[in-house]
């Protein structure tokens, strides 16, 4: 396929525009005329800006254009089976059980079979798989799918529209508030290939949710995953947003949230992430009604040659929005943790009130902490701040530990585990609280009563 | 019985225990007094494995067994309890978590058996409630928004919780009120047997009015200056420092 613009660099760069004119007939939509045109003015967007590396600002410690050798052949909806001992070892026992209603995505297809889609429409919300949904968009989805301006600047989230091929329509009704939390799985562990998979939720006025996204490719499985979840929060509304990473050792991890903030709403956000050779969280939250209210937490645990990303980026375009960010990084071996965070305010959203915090832990002399905050203020009327530490475990601390008896390694994840707890404790769900701390345990290879 | 042998201790290349010697026997209260800058808290420290407290000469036995060749963590199995002066903040530990670890940590090395929820929660209420410590209290992060008599309490609380053979205990006055001083007195008394040695260090002469030593050890410049019976705290009391090499206040 025949571009106007950029001169490719690397083979992964011109990988995907091969990939998409070989795939483009067979993609879901293919023959309605709106999927076509998002995924065409997509494509070109990522024409312009192909993959993004070290010189691009937003990109300047994870350059994915060196890193992407090649870009993976797109993932096959084979139904290959997945049972729950399988998804017990890929997520942890505590995940997989968790009492919700589960929908299960593999190789980018919304399993019926695996989900609980009855469940789900009983409780009053609405759900389809987006591979169908493109063929016949209701209204809904197609008000939000590919709306957001990301796909003009960000090429990560430019390639995800163009070659989306799977994810899901989840729909919460005004007033609807769900007993239990929908649990979205992402599982692949077959042939090396790249997942890319869009994903909408609305939250429509006056409902709430708990949304855990969960993402593993047991078995070292080589996965390249692109998803992108495009979340609306209605005015009054309420969203729990969770997302765990579990992916395998040789995984890359590219995931992107694009939220909207109605009117009187609290979004809350949090991140666990383990996993992944490289991976990278985009948080691209837009507040555009007023009086609401953005927490956005999170906690990585990285080792070996592991690269983990969180990426922000906060827009208050209205007055009186609140947002708190803090995040919380445990680097051992080699492993590099990068967090940016970049609030803007806008000209007229007077009383905007944004901290961030990001602290790290370096466990051992390599390991590597960047942190990036930014502040782009236009408003006179606010009150923005943010921070940033990075150090080793108190040596105080430990003694008071030890002089207790309690034996150093066991002391040491007692302290990482205290420090990592205070980003888990936000978790507002008990079960996914509680679970999470477990799964910071056990990362640390040790268990508290 | 502890037994320090011409102990010599540097702090960041400066030596602060110049050749100090001790003996405390099983069943007895020994207080340690002294100026400022005389080595006390040196001393507590360097008997609980700090690092950083680098012993350049000398041994330290208890019961026979060498101190010095043991980390903290043994040390504390071994029986050696440190009621800390400054007992550290650490959010995002629960008390009770700590508690707990930290009794069945030591109660493991020492060939116990654990001591599971309800047993360990009825263990722990019972020697608060003597302690006068607030249930709520044992809720909350380990020290953190504890006021000066609380994180002393929770220090004695330890203390009978990990059934220590020596305890040392560093200004454990310091900072608190009569009251606060009479409980924590009180919490220690009760502690007192004759199986267990006891390190009562201060700079003042009040917390040994609750807890009346056997012995009373004067430091001075790093070493043992002169000893005596109870008395010698009273006459410390009237006369200060001076001698030790302090200007009187």
């Amino acid at each position: 396929m025949e571009l106007p613009v950029k001169q490719f660099q690397t083979r992964a760069e011109q990988d995907y525009v091969d990939l998409f004119a070989a795939a483009e007939q067979g993609l879901p939509g293919a023959g309605n005329p709106w999927v076509a045109q998002l995924r065409a003015k997509a494509i070109h967007a990522y024409g312009m800006l192909g993959l993004p590396h070290r010189r691009v600002e937003a990109w300047k410690y994870t350059d994915l254009r060196s890193r992407l050798t090649e870009a993976l052949p797109l993932a096959r909806a084979t139904g290959a089976a997945v049972s729950e001992a399988e998804l017990s070892q890929a997520l942890g026992a505590e995940i997989a059980g968790l009492l919700a209603y589960r929908l299960l995505v593999v190789e980018g297809e919304l399993r019926a079979d695996l989900s609980d889609l009855a469940g789900l429409k009983a409780a009053g919300a609405e759900v389809v798989s987006l591979t169908e949904a493109l063929q016949k968009p209701p209204r809904w989805l197609k008000d939000t799918l590919g709306k957001s301006n990301a796909q003009d600047r960000d090429p990560v989230v430019a390639l995800n529209l163009a070659l989306m091929s799977g994810g899901i329509g989840l729909r919460i009704s005004n007033g609807v508030s769900l007993e239990k939390p929908v649990h979205l799985v992402h599982v692949d562990g077959g042939e090396p290939a790249s997942v890319i998979t869009r994903s909408v939720v609305l939250v429509e006025e006056g409902a709430s949710l708990d949304l855990l996204e969960s993402y593993a490719s047991p078995g070292g499985a080589e996965v390249q995953r692109n998803a992108v979840i495009e979340v609306e929060v209605g005015n009054k509304a309420s969203l729990n947003h969770i997302k765990l990473q579990r992916e395998g050792e040789a995984a890359f991890h590219l995931v992107t949230w694009l939220v909207k903030i109605d009117a009187n709403a609290n979004y809350k956000a949090f991140q666990f992430s383990t996993g992944a050779a490289l991976s990278r969280s985009q948080i691209y939250v837009a507040f555009t009604g007023e009086g609401s209210s953005l927490d956005a937490s999170g906690a990585l645990l990285m080792r070996n040659h592991q690269h983990c990303d969180t990426t922000l980026l906060v827009e208050h375009h209205v007055p009186r929005c609140t947002s708190r960010e803090l995040f919380k990084a445990v680097l051992d071996n080699e492993a590099r943790g990068v967090f940016q965070g970049k609030i803007i305010v806008a000209p007229g959203a007077q009383k905007t009130d944004g901290k961030q915090m990001a602290q790290a832990l370096l466990l051992s002399e390599t390991a590597e902490f960047d942190s990036k905050p930014e502040l782009e203020i236009f408003a006179d009327d606010v009150a923005c701040g943010h921070g940033s530490t990075s150090g080793q475990i108190d040596e105080d601390l430990l003694f008071y530990l030890e002089a207790r008896g309690i034996p150093q390694r066991e002391a040491r994840a007692m302290l990482i585990q205290a420090f990592v707890g205070e980003a888990v404790e936000r978790i507002e769900h008990q079960g996914l609280r509680e679970a999470l701390g477990k799964a910071s345990a056990e990362w640390l290879g040790v268990t508290f009563d | 019985m502890l037994e320090i042998k011409n102990l010599h201790v540097t702090v960041d290349d400066r030596e602060i225990l110049k050749g100090l010697d001790l003996e405390l026997p099983k069943g007895e209260v020994h207080a340690i007094m002294g100026p400022n800058g005389s080595g006390k808290s040196t001393l507590a420290y360097v008997l609980a494995g700090k690092q950083d407290y680098e012993v350049t000469e000398g041994t330290v036995t208890w019961n026979g067994q060498d101190l010095l060749a043991m980390d903290p963590t043994e040390r504390a199995n071994a029986g050696v309890f440190l009621a800390f002066q400054y007992p550290t903040e650490i959010p995002g530990v629960a008390t009770m978590t700590f508690l707990r670890t930290a009794t069945n940590a030591v109660r493991k090395a020492r060939g116990k058996p654990e001591l599971f929820t309800p047993d360990f929660l009825r263990f722990v209420r019972e020697k608060a409630a003597t302690l006068k410590i607030d249930p709520e209290m044992l809720r909350r992060p380990l020290n953190v928004g504890f006021s000066g008599g609380e994180k002393k309490r929770n220090e004695i609380l330890q203390m009978a919780l990990l059934d220590p053979s020596l305890c040392v205990l560093d200004e454990t006055d310091s900072g608190l009120d009569i009251d606060a001083v009479r409980i924590v007195a009180e919490g220690v008394n009760a502690l007192r047997s004759p199986e267990r040695a006891m390190l009562v260090i201060t700079h003042y002469q009040r917390l040994l009015n609750y807890i009346v030593p056997d012995r009373v050890h004067v430091l001075s410049d790093g070493r043992v200056a002169r000893s005596g019976g109870p008395e010698l705290a009273l006459e410390l009391e009237e006369s200060g420092y001076a001698e030790f090499g302090e200007r009187a206040a």
